[in-house]
């Protein structure tokens, strides 16, 4: 058993001590020559102590970090690529593990399930009162709401979470002072205005002050009081989304003006639906103890459905899904783009390992003396190997500690990069700790085992002379050509997938989505607080377009409910004479109330009919304009002008009805979404609500110039409504585009990474032939070979490694484009076009690489050449 | 083995151990100090043996071995597998070429 005592220095220092003291004793009984080897002895009693290895590290550790400090620029080079690598590494690594594998920090996790999502109200009701023996518990949410909230002073940006009286119980979290929303809150009959705060608001916006509870916080202009404060990790169930406060869904009404009926329509879809499981309750068994109920619901709501479809519906079952990652819109989307980039840092990571490679292998060559002398006097080779290989580990280790470094800021960079509304934490936590560690040793093993090996073999004895001549040609070329191949094999990949992502990106933002995008502005116009209804609405809306449109620089504007590119949207079942579509969630049409001239002003194509304009009065006839989706499917083959739609009604009864008076093409509000069946109704004429209006304004200077006047014009003609925010159209596009963005940026700065490591491999593989082989190409110049024939020696090298490099990148590249085609938008990842110019492009870089090289031999004086050896 | 049957008869330093093993196998043990050094050490750390500085008869400092209670046991059992091996060889080598005349 090893003498664990020993790692303690004063004890080692002690024993040591002790030893040196009973030889020397038995030194001055026994005379100097009866002893015999003292030193010998002492060396085999120190390794019987057994930490003899341990003791060899730590000398060998200190040799090597003497020795990088004496050569600062190979050290600072290698450690700050590594660095890098490592750190972009660890920042991708630990954002798929908050987003992908991170489990919510509630109580027990494993046994939360998703019942469903886009959920009405009435539906929850039923999970609620009759979840019976599969369940402990089951609450609602709504998702993170933006509003502002005001704490006494000016109001802020913020975002609240309604949730039914059960979430904190059924989820176990605990409140951090105070308590939490209780069941006896949400009663629909009295519902209870008050608010549990997350931590991190409580921290930002009062200071951590125990003192919060009590006070009111004004959502909106509804106030609430504040009960508590959350446990310092919950963020709530959704990835991404963390609110500042949450409050009962029964207070709906006061918090989100204007939403006040949601819980009363069963049309309004917008809850999301969660359990817990009772224990020794497998999902599945919820899931088939559930159906029946979940079938009775959806039969209750397609009641005026075919038989066929009653008879699906009695068939289906429940899905329930697992919930201990919690709900994440980020997960659907981040998790294909995640895995995508973790694969081009690692990439990444290789090229810089086979370029630190590369760098050590030519240090290791310089030392080739001085290890083949310690070779010569008995070193084991094994040994040797073990002390590189020390040497590679201090770089790594020194790599990694960059890498921790630069980790979070790394990772908060990308996820901004990503569309900023994403609000995740990062720490630091140990399984980022021990990848750090682990791809830093592995990172060790790559650059250094290879050279170290090469440098101890036998081969290289001969070369214990330094400066012998050997012109027996360079067949021996060794390794380098092949790490060099290696190099441009790598970033052949990363180039490929730069030229790829741009190609995709490029064609997403010249898509045509239905709107002509330049010099248009939009304007979002908040104005539940000015509480327009109605007529009044049209009203205002009518003011507003006439003083805007009389602006100078402004060529026409018009309105919009949803806006240009926005999620927002309404759905509603929709019928034709002709055609009547089967129940399901399928049957109805997207629609918008706009204003006149939308479709003129937008640029938006009309194919029949006419657009929206000054006759559209509530007098008119009820016109609506409908899209090519729409016209296919409800009116396939015929001409859809002067036919009648019926839209069903909110609260039911007969059916409005419209007249077609136009068809547009299709406007797309996500461009990788296929265009939905749409039509849209003239504001002027339904004479709707409209909380929240957009308005389209085309410009004839830039748009962003006429921003602060659009502003003050709304202002004065009504102070009562809030802008939200001006854009141009091209800036919500590209927000919509954020990710493609993101992934073609980060594409495009490895590809230029691998432009400079190959640039730099492939320069420093010929500088290094050059310079070893100056004897040879004086011989040969001082025969007669001409500078022209000199470089073609040269470039015959970097033609071989370079066709080799090229053609395993490409296929590499092919192999792997496969996994990316979802990314890709209107190409596939096996574009000759991609390949053609990433080939190209390393091919010049190469070239331009060995150029300098290759002309300095061309420029050598033989005599001095030849002298100088 | 050796080392701890010749301390079974009272404690010695290094130096007294390497000559007692020679005296006592007629100088036909001549043992390296440099080989039975580390041996001594292993000895310790089993426990087998402990070790004081003590004075000698010329008034010299040295490290003396004595031999511990496990020394002890384990002298008894090596020295009982030493016959056990010692009988085995004999019968090997006692089918001499005679028996086979």
């Amino acid at each position: 058993m090893p003498d664990w005592k020993y790692l303690w220095p004063p004890y080692r220092r002690a024993q040591e001590r002790e030893m040196q003291d009973e030889l020397r004793s038995i030194a001055q009984i026994a005379g100097r020559s009866e002893a015999g080897n003292l030193t010998r002895a002492a060396e085999q009693a120190r390794a019987v102590r057994g930490w003899a290895w341990l003791e060899n590290l730590w000398r060998d550790a200190r040799y090597a970090v003497r020795l990088l400090l004496r050569q600062p620029g190979f050290t600072a080079v290698t450690v700050l690529s590594l660095g890098l690598g490592i750190g972009a590494n660890a920042a991708i690594f630990s954002l798929i593990d908050r987003v992908l594998w991170r489990q919510l920090p509630v109580r027990a996790p494993e046994s939360l399930t998703g019942i469903g999502t886009d959920q009405s109200y009435a539906t929850f009701l039923q999970y609620h009162d009759r979840f019976g023996e599969a369940f402990e518990g089951v609450f609602a949410t709504t998702g993170s709401t933006e509003r502002d909230l005001s704490t006494g002073g000016e109001p802020v940006a913020g975002r609240v979470e309604l949730v039914t009286g059960e979430y904190f119980p059924v989820l176990g979290v605990p409140a951090a002072i105070g308590r939490t929303i209780l069941p006896d809150d949400d009663a629909r009959a009295h519902p209870a205005t008050v608010a549990v705060l997350s931590y991190p608001y409580w921290q930002r916006a009062f200071g951590g002050d125990p003192a919060v509870l009590g006070r009111t916080l004004r959502v909106g202009k509804a106030p609430y009081q504040i009960v508590g404060v959350a446990a310092p990790e919950f963020f709530g169930v959704t990835v991404g989304e963390a609110p500042d406060a949450w409050l009962p869904l029964s207070t709906i009404a006061a918090a989100t003006p204007g939403n006040g009926n949601a819980l009363d329509n069963p049309n309004i879809s917008f809850l999301a639906v969660m359990g817990r499981l009772r224990p020794g309750i497998t999902i599945e068994r919820a899931s088939a103890m559930l159906t029946p109920l979940a079938v009775q619901i959806q039969l209750a709501r397609a009641k005026n459905a075919p038989e066929r479809i009653r008879k699906q519906i009695e068939s289906s079952t429940l899905k329930l899904t697992p919930a201990a990652q919690g709900l994440s819109t980020l997960r659907a989307r981040f998790s294909k783009p995640l895995q995508v980039l973790f694969a081009m840092v690692a990439i990444g990571l290789l090229l810089v390992c086979v370029n630190v490679m590369g760098l050590q292998m030519a240090r290791a060559d310089e030392r080739r003396r001085e290890l083949n002398v310690r070779l010569a006097i008995g070193a084991g080779r094994w040994r040797i190997v073990r002390q590189l290989m020390t040497e590679s580990l201090a770089i790594s280790a020194a790599g990694g500690a960059l890498g921790l470094a630069i980790c979070r800021p790394a990772a908060a960079a990308v996820l901004s990069l990503a569309g900023g509304s994403a609000r995740l934490p990062i720490e630091i936590d140990p399984k980022v700790l021990f990848f750090i560690a682990g791809i830093a040793i592995a990172s060790a093993l790559i650059c250094g085992l290879i050279p170290a090996i090469r440098v101890t073999g036998t081969a290289s004895a001969g070369a214990l002379q330094q400066g012998s001549r050997t012109f027996t040609g360079a067949r021996r070329r060794g390794i380098g050509p092949t790490i060099a191949a290696v190099q441009l094999a790598l970033s052949m990949v990363l180039i490929a997938a730069a030229f790829l992502f741009a190609f995709s990106l490029d064609r997403l933002t010249r898509y045509d989505t239905g709107i002509v995008r330049s010099h248009l502005a939009v304007i979002e116009i908040d104005s539940s607080e000015a509480g327009y209804k109605g007529p009044q609405s049209a009203a205002l809306n009518r003011r507003l377009l006439e003083r805007l449109a009389a602006m100078n620089g402004v060529e026409s504007v018009t309105f919009s409910n949803n806006g240009i590119y926005s999620t927002r949207n309404g759905n509603t079942p929709v019928t034709t004479d002709s055609f009547q579509p089967e129940p399901g969630p399928n049957r109805g049409a997207f629609f918008d109330n706009v204003g006149p001239r939308f479709f003129s002003t937008l640029g938006t194509r009309i194919m029949a009919g006419r657009d929206f304009d000054v006759r559209d009065t509530p007098a008119s006839q009820k016109v609506a304009i409908i899209n090519q989706q729409f016209a296919n499917y409800f009116f396939a083959g015929q001409n859809p002008i002067g036919r009648s739609i019926y839209v069903e009604r909110p609260r039911g009864g007969t059916p409005e009805t419209y007249q077609v008076a136009g068809v547009v093409q299709d406007i797309l509000s996500d461009v990788r979404r296929a265009p939905r069946r749409a039509f849209y109704l003239p504001q002027m004429q339904t004479e709707s609500n409209m909380r929240s209006i957009s308005l389209v304004v085309r410009t004839r200077v830039d748009p962003r110039a006429l921003a602060a006047d659009f502003r003050a014009l709304i202002r004065a003609e009504e102070p009562a409504l809030r802008v939200d925010r001006i854009d141009t159209a091209d800036a919500l596009l590209n927000r919509t585009l954020s990710l493609d963005r993101l992934i073609a940026t980060l594409a495009f700065a490895f590809g230029v990474l691998a432009v400079i490591l190959a640039a730099v491999g492939i320069y420093g593989l010929l500088a290094y032939n050059v310079a070893r082989r100056t004897g040879e190409i004086g011989i040969r110049m001082a025969l007669g070979a001409t500078r022209g024939r000199v470089i073609s020696m040269v470039f015959r090298e970097v033609v071989f490694i370079a066709a080799g490099g090229i053609a395993v990148g490409i296929a590499a590249a092919a192999a792997l484009g496969r996994l990316v085609a979802g990314l890709v938008f209107g190409m596939t990842p096996g574009d000759p076009a991609v390949y053609t110019c990433a080939a190209a492009l390393l091919a010049v870089v190469a070239s331009g690489a060995a150029w300098i090289p290759a002309r300095r031999a061309s420029r050598l004086d033989p005599m001095a050449a030849l002298r100088n050896e | 083995m050796l080392v701890l049957r010749t301390l079974l008869f009272g404690p010695l330093h290094g130096y007294g151990i390497a000559k007692a093993i020679r005296a006592n196998s007629k100088e036909s043990l001549d043992i390296e100090f440099g080989s039975l050094y580390p041996a001594l050490k292993r000895l310790e750390l089993k426990g087998w043996i402990s070790a004081k500085w003590e004075t000698s008869e010329q008034n010299r400092r040295a490290r003396y071995y004595r031999l511990t209670a496990a020394g002890r046991k384990q002298l008894h059992a090596e020295q009982s597998r030493w016959s056990e091996f010692v009988q085995a060889v004999a019968h090997v080598m006692g089918t001499t070429p005679e028996e086979s005349k």
